[in-house]
């Protein structure tokens, strides 16, 4: 990326419907992980 | 028997109350006191102002969740909090008679979120002003009926002029004018009418993207990306134009008077605008034992609670002093008595604070989101449980040490939507434990766009409602 307008590129991944499925994925994990240790404070 | 009350029920009090009862409530009295009985699931308002979520869908009734918990709910609104050891009460008003209440506490949890000060800057807000806000339902529902009549206009092949952004020099809240803005574009674009919007952001940011917590910054391939350049391509891609460093004075009917960080002062007309007005403490009185005004031994100027804060340091002190951040969020004269979510007082702001040359200042207030506002309530109420229990506070956590995620939508389909998923750590830069420039886990935060933001968002809605009705296996979901 950069200071400019998104490339086609990115666009098409961003809007690619697998690709995505795997982001919400990864991002689930990632976050959930991460806030579920504020828990134990 | 430990009384223990809270005001508001809100991300924070509700939290609070969640835990609060689920805990003592079989064998204290856990009493919630609101002004509205329901719950408000807030980041949605974004959706209900553009018309594509119906008001109803984002909020439901408190009192069947708390008959479940065992926390008893007083429909009325605070007014004034009496903490003078030995008669320790709050005094309301019920809603609909007007009758006053009256709740003794042993234990205090302050949780009304903000006064919404649309006062402080003339002319602004739905109510005596000429702009619209999305801070409460039903503003939300007033500013889609003004963006559905705009949309009318716009059909008949009018031109007009959108400002979204901030309404005030210190206001905060960045984030989800941010997501109104990207979903009045999307919506405008969806219904072929892009090209008859010239749409504006302003905002009192240092930067685009600053959201009020001096930028995110992410380590990608080696290279830092900040949360400007990203905000930047996100505004060109949507032909939205943006002016920052500015700060609201004065708005006029199709008119916003501001001045800039150069100390110019200018005019920008617009058709419709949504600003976030100043956020302030809400407006309790604090009565000492002889019936004295005591609020200034509790609250800042601004009307937010002190808490276990160091608070008057100057920002660049501040900025080095992560351990300045409050870590229980309880008063140091009353050590019964909390305060959660937005009503706490932050020490300082995050972002730098600017003064122009003719002693302006423009300086985004700290954000206190939703996610920042649960912890707080959850880490309130696990130390009210440990006093109750006879042992000492032992639960904690500075936003220098907060994880905050934010999915900011960008429009709510599930086909061709898409949303910024934001993730930092920590919410308020620690540059003692992380040395580098932004104080910031490069690693953990993260900046990312696309269709699986859009599906997040959705499934946000649906599981932060399920724990707020303390549904089975809530305690699963992180705050
Ligand atoms: C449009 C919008 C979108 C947002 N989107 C996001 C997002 O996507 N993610 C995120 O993390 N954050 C988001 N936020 C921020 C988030 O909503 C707030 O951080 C959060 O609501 C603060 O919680 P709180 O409990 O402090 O206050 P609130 O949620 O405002 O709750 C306060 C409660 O106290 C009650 N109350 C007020 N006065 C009294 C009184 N005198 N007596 C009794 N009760 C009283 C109110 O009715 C309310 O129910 C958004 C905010 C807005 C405005």
């Amino acid at each position: 990326m950069t200071e400019q307008q998104f490339s086609r590129a990115e666009k098409f991944w961003m809007n690619f419907k697998l690709y995505q499925l795997w982001r919400f994925i990864v991002l689930n994990i990632k976050i959930y992980t991460i806030a579920v240790q504020s828990k134990w404070k | 028997m430990a009384k223990i009350v809270v005001i508001g029920a809100g991300f924070a009090g509700q939290t609070a109350a969640i835990y609060l009862g689920t805990r003592l409530g079989k064998k204290h009295e856990v009493t919630v006191i609101s002004n509205r009985d329901v719950f408000g699931y807030v980041p949605s308002w974004v959706w209900v102002g553009v018309g594509h979520m119906k008001p109803e869908d984002t909020v439901f009734k408190l009192k069947p969740v708390y008959d479940r918990i065992n926390v008893r709910f007083v429909h009325a609104a605070a007014k004034e909090i009496h903490p003078e050891p030995g008669d320790q009460y709050v005094l309301g008003e019920e809603i609909g008679t007007g009758n006053p209440v009256r709740l003794d506490y042993d234990y205090l949890v302050i949780a009304p979120g903000p006064l919404l000060n649309f006062a402080g800057t003339p002319g602004l807000g739905p109510d005596n002003g000429f702009t619209h806000s999305i801070c409460s339902l039903p503003h939300a529902v007033k500013t889609r009926d003004a963006y559905l009549a705009l949309v009318e206009r716009m059909k008949k092949g009018e031109k007009v002029k959108i400002v979204i952004g901030t309404g005030h020099p210190l206001a905060t809240c960045q984030g989800a004018a941010f997501e109104y803005i990207s979903n009045v574009h999307k919506d405008l674009l969806k219904r072929g009418l892009r090209d008859k919007a010239d749409i504006l952001w302003l905002s009192n940011e240092p930067a685009l993207g600053d959201f009020g917590v001096n930028g995110v910054q992410v380590k990608r391939n080696g290279i830092v990306m900040k949360s400007e350049e990203f905000i930047k391509s996100v505004f060109l891609d949507a032909g939205i134009r943006w002016q920052v460093q500015t700060g609201v004075k004065k708005v006029e009917d199709g008119k916003i008077y501001w001045e800039n960080y150069e100390g110019q002062e200018g005019v920008t007309e617009f058709d419709f605008a949504m600003l976030i007005p100043q956020f302030k403490g809400q407006p309790f009185k604090y009565i000492g034992k002889d019936g004295e005004d005591i609020s200034s031994r509790i609250v800042n100027p601004a009307g937010f609670v002190m808490v276990d804060g160091k608070y008057g340091l100057p920002y660049a002190e501040l900025s080095q002093t992560p351990e300045a951040w409050p870590a229980r969020y309880q008063n140091p004269t009353y050590p019964n008595m909390f305060a959660a979510g937005i009503a706490f007082a932050p020490p300082g702001p995050i972002s730098r604070p600017f003064t122009n040359p003719n002693n302006f200042m423009i300086a985004p207030a700290p954000p206190r989101t939703g996610m920042v506002s649960g912890m707080i309530g959850r880490v309130v109420a696990l130390n009210i449980v440990d006093m109750v229990n006879g042992r000492e506070p032992s639960h904690s956590e500075r936003m220098t040490e907060m994880v905050a995620a934010c999915i900011a939508s960008m429009g709510d389909s599930l086909w061709d939507g898409s949303a910024v998923a934001i993730v930092m750590r920590p919410v308020v830069p620690d540059r003692k434990k992380y040395q580098n420039e932004y104080g910031r886990d490069l690693f953990i935060s993260h900046l990312e766009m696309g269709l699986a933001g859009a599906w997040m968002k959705f499934m946000l809605h649906h599981t932060f409602i399920w724990k707020f009705k303390a549904l089975p296996g809530w305690q699963l979901i992180p705050e």
